[in-house]
């Protein structure tokens, strides 16, 4: 194998991939990136078994061939290289030397026979996504999927391809968050996979804002295919929960809130919690929501949102945290709180098809 | 002349009453007695029906032989069998029962009804009150035996009094019918408690399935197949992996050929196959026939055959490790274990990967086999962050947390060789990570080996009983409530301490028979899933309750337990998480231990290293 490439597309294509490359693994050929090498191009692949990216870059190619390279510290080298082509050659052996300007490097590779092998999903049918959309739409959710690896089918997001819309929604169990984007879905077509988190993260690491990204799954499997990148993922199996059941009827008291000023105010009162699942109230009284929490330890803290209300009053407690998540991600001006008693799930709603729900703390 | 005091022969009646206070301890027992009977006849459905806890009714019918007119007769005499004819045949019994003790008894002490047919039609009733014969007469029957037994103790005043609650009863009762349906699975059994059918279960050829129709789907999938079979012993049945244990060995189904029963034998052989993958205070799950030559067992060692003797322990103890080891051992022993959280290994190293996989959580194995941070990445960064995060608040200002509560630290530390400093450290940081899950720390005088677990558990511990002395438990309501099926005893015990656990944040009530559900949980467990915490909550409750017999003790107890399993359910830390455990540990009012009394910390001084490296 041998080619020539620029120093920065090189560079850029490994950023892309060496996520999925774990510190440290069972099984060294996963630190590797398998570099394939055909007419004009050569393609960067990284694996961790669960999830796959793939990449492929424009290059001038002497000789075909494939070989696999420590991702790490090969992106390390070519970062601190000088910005002009870079000469790479692997021998037979697997050993690579790479040489650029008046540098020269000899890194010792593994053969390219052990990489397992990145599967495409069979799924006949391609959901065409804008980039920025699908981007935008994991972003508002991912956040709300649990981390607690005995409730495997709620570590990652659903994506619900149904009724002509793509909804993605996350859970842990305590709040919900759920966006909604219109497209077409031919009813043969419709299906729902788990992402697992690790796969959201990845698309959201490469994922850029225009362009278009097709997604292909046969359930077992889902591929993101967009510009020179493949992200292919297993998806988590087991049934989940079914998120409709969770969202509340109307709600007796809707309130607008200046997303800002309460994430701000939040923020601030959190500072005095000692522990992150302590529980903040919010009051909605006369024209404000009073945010307040106390701790016997800190001491308490107090702020007054302005706000247009003149329903009755109403005391709810929330972990601020799960407050702060969606008010960090949305980007609107204004954003609308649904509550109905202290006991009842509260709902954060904007102008796009967003929406959360969150689960009161009870505190006795 | 004062009283008679010439000695006499007691009426069999009396003879009878004496006899059932040996046998016929509850209605439970008599359930027993009579499952067992139509077992011994053959029967291939049996169908059991209480009523009022068993004081008012235990009834089975099954589809037997039956007895003739002149063999019902007798069957209710003092010591008639049809099981054995001579002493020698009790070294050969096949059969559950032999004494021929338990109808005669079970009639003494109640309104005894009995109705049996060898063939469809003709079949013969007998009506006992009390030991005497009220009425025999032909009656039609369908093929089999039908014996119903009302009132009981109802002239026995002493016993009846002794009797529980309905609640205690009917658990006793299905505790008994569990036992015996576990017994013979070929057997189709059910059971109907006042009027409402509680159990139906079908043939089935392995006790797979009988467990997962008795105990549901998702405790069978914790269990896995044993068996093993050499020199006269064979053993089956299943046993559950490591991850699956119980505080006590309420789930510990020994049958030896057939026969439900104990032997301490067998409980040290389990406890010998489980020895490297458990610690001391677990128990497995474990349903175990083991099946030898009946000459070989003596039972008749105790009136109730709750214990057996064996005359070859040494082959009979073998043959359960072996079973155990081969059940655990096997591949398929860790594929059926849901989550997964490394990537699985390829086929190559499958075999003594997977192993491990089953061991429980909170040792070794299970934490990050990934590093915590990258070291090489983050080397540099390390005394950054930690001087940041505030390691000051543990201690480098002059009047640091730590030190006043040391003193009294210090005295209860269990083992002072190890933990010799007097307060935790006055600085410290962490410096990695070894064997997958202990945290190396440097302070000022020495290193300290960290489990974080334990560390973990502790700082919960504290903090959640400090709430609850101020009765102010955070609870974090569910959006979707859990319901958590449970096997009957630790339904039983939940539903005992339903209060306390509310009081305690969790939100836990009935939904009928032995499910709850769970619609809120403490704040601090708000990550944790709340089945395996319910379970684990159980047996705490009930141990608390006995050892300590005041409500602080329960509450310790069900702390203790939401602590463990909350902690071990995270199997990953990030490292600014570490280094926050290691300032709350340092803050606790007794960091060295975790609320089970294992240690957290382990201290080697500089000097001590010295020492070893002969530097004085």
């Amino acid at each position: 194998m041998k080619f020539k490439i620029a120093k920065n597309v090189l560079f850029a294509a490994l950023q892309r991939v060496q996520n999925v490359v774990a510190a440290r693994t069972t099984l060294p050929i996963l630190s590797n990136v398998l570099l394939n090498a055909e007419k004009g191009r050569i393609s960067l692949c990284t694996t961790d078994l669960e999830v796959s990216v793939k990449c492929s870059a424009e290059a001038s190619v002497q000789k075909q061939g494939a070989t696999t390279l420590p991702a790490r510290r090969l992106a390390s080298i070519v970062r601190e290289l000088p910005d002009k082509p870079i000469a790479i050659e692997v021998d037979d052996k697997n050993i690579a030397t790479l040489e650029c300007n008046s540098s020269y490097f000899k890194i010792i590779g593994m053969s390219e026979d052990e990489f397992p092998p990145m599967s495409m999903p069979e799924g006949q049918y391609t959901y065409a996504l804008d980039q920025g959309r699908l981007k935008d739409m994991l972003g508002k959710t991912v956040y709300a999927a649990s981390t607690d690896e005995t409730r495997h089918v709620l570590n990652g997001a659903l994506l619900n391809f149904k009724g002509n819309k793509l909804s993605v929604v996350a859970t842990d169990g305590r709040r919900l968050a759920l966006v909604e984007h219109e497209m077409e879905v031919p009813r043969e077509a419709e299906t729902e996979v788990v992402l697992p988190t690790k796969a959201l993260a990845e698309l959201m690491h490469t994922l850029s804002e225009q362009g278009t990204v097709k997604v292909r799954s046969d359930g077992n499997k889902i591929a993101f295919e967009f510009d020179d990148v493949i992200v292919t993922s297993k998806v988590i199996e087991g049934t989940y929960p079914n998120y409709r059941q969770v969202i509340p009827g109307p709600a007796e008291q809707r309130v607008t809130v200046e997303r800002e000023t309460l994430l701000a105010a939040l923020k601030r009162v959190s500072l005095v919690t000692t522990d992150k699942a302590n529980a903040a109230r919010l009051t909605f009284t006369n024209n404000s929501i009073v945010v307040s929490t106390t701790s016997p330890d800190v001491g308490e803290a107090r702020e007054t949102v302005p706000v247009k209300y003149t329903g009755k009053d109403i005391t709810v407690a929330f972990n601020p945290e799960y407050v702060m998540d969606p008010l960090r991600t949305l980007t609107c001006d204004e954003i609308y709180i649904e509550i109905t008693d202290d006991l009842s799930p509260g709902v954060i709603k904007c102008e796009t098809p967003f929406l959360y729900v969150l689960m009161p703390m009870r505190v006795t | 002349m004062g009283p008679d005091t010439h000695i006499r022969v007691l009426p069999d009646v009396v003879a009878n009453q004496i006899a059932a206070g040996e046998v016929v301890e509850r209605p439970a027992s008599v359930l027993k007695e009579l499952i067992e009977n139509a077992v011994d006849a053959g029967a291939t459905r049996i169908e059991v029906e209480v009523a009022a806890g068993g004081r008012k009714l235990v009834a089975v019918r099954d589809n037997g032989g039956g007895m003739d007119r002149d063999d019902a007769l007798l069957c209710v005499e003092r010591h008639a069998t049809s099981k054995i004819r001579d002493v020698r045949d009790i070294e050969a019994v096949r059969t559950l029962g032999f004494r021929g003790e338990a109808l005669a008894a079970i009639a003494a002490v109640s309104r005894f009804r009995l109705v049996t047919a060898t063939r469809d039609g003709a079949g013969t009733e007998l009506e006992i009150s009390g030991g005497r014969m009220e009425a025999v007469r032909e009656t039609g029957a369908p093929r089999g035996t039908s014996v119903e037994v009302r009132d009981l103790f109802f002239n026995v005043p002493a016993r009846r009094k002794f009797l529980r609650s309905h609640q205690t009863e009917v658990f006793h009762l299905r505790a008994a019918f569990i036992l015996q349906a576990l017994a013979h699975p070929g057997t189709a059994m059910a059971l109907k408690n006042d009027g409402r059918a509680i159990y139906a279960l079908g043939p089935a050829d392995d006790v797979m399935v009988r467990v997962r129709e008795i105990f549901g789907a998702d405790y069978a999938a914790h269990l896995r197949p044993a068996r093993h079979g050499a020199a006269g012993v064979a053993v089956r049945g299943c046993v559950g992996v490591p991850s699956f244990s119980r505080a006590d060995r309420g789930e510990q189904y020994l049958f030896v050929n057939g026969r439900p029963t104990g032997a301490p034998l067998i409980g040290h052989a389990i406890r010998e196959g489980y020895r490297t993958l458990l610690p001391g205070d677990r128990h497995p799950c474990v349903f175990l026939f083991v099946e030898t030559d009946p000459g070989q067992v003596d039972i008749n060692v105790h009136p109730a055959k709750k214990e057996v003797r064996f005359r070859q322990p040494g082959e009979v103890r073998d043959a359960v490790i072996a079973a155990i080891a081969a059940a655990l051992g096997s591949p398929a022993a860790a594929a059926g274990r849901a989550p997964a959280p490394a990537p699985a290994p390829p086929a190559a190293d499958a075999g003594p990967r997977l192993q491990i996989v089953d061991l429980p959580y909170g040792r070794a194995f299970q934490y990050p086999r990934r590093p915590i941070r990258d070291l090489a990445a983050t080397d540099a960064a390390v005394p950054g962050p930690f001087e940041e995060t505030g390691i000051e608040s543990a201690g480098t200002g002059p009047a640091a947390a730590p030190s006043p509560s040391s003193p009294d630290a210090g005295r209860t530390s269990p083992s002072p060789a190890s933990i010799s400093p007097p307060s935790p450290w006055s600085w410290c940081r962490v410096l990695g990570q070894v064997g997958g899950l202990y945290v190396v720390l440097e302070t000022e005088d020495g290193y300290v080996l960290m489990d974080p677990h334990a560390g973990h558990e502790r700082v919960l511990f504290e903090r959640f009983m400090a709430d609850i002395d101020g009765e102010a438990v955070p609870s974090q309501s569910l959006l979707l409530p859990q319901t958590v099926a449970l096997p009957p005893r630790d339904a039983q015990r939940v539903r005992g301490c339903l209060d306390l656990l509310r009081r305690m944040g969790f939100g836990v009530s009935e939904f009928g028979g032995d499910t709850f559900v769970v619609d809120a949980m403490p704040a601090y467990f708000s990550g944790a899933d709340a089945a395996p915490i319910l379970g684990e909550l159980a047996a705490a409750a009930e141990e608390g309750g006995r050892s300590a017999g005041e409500g602080r003790g329960r509450e310790e107890a069900v702390a203790r337990a939401a602590c463990r399993a909350a902690v071990r359910s995270r199997d990953r830390l990030t490292l600014e998480e570490i280094e926050r455990l290691v300032v709350e540990l340092a803050q606790a009012a007794m960091p060295y231990t975790c609320p089970h009394g294992r240690p957290t910390l382990v201290f080697t001084s500089f000097r001590e290293l010295s020492r070893r490296f002969g530097r004085g």
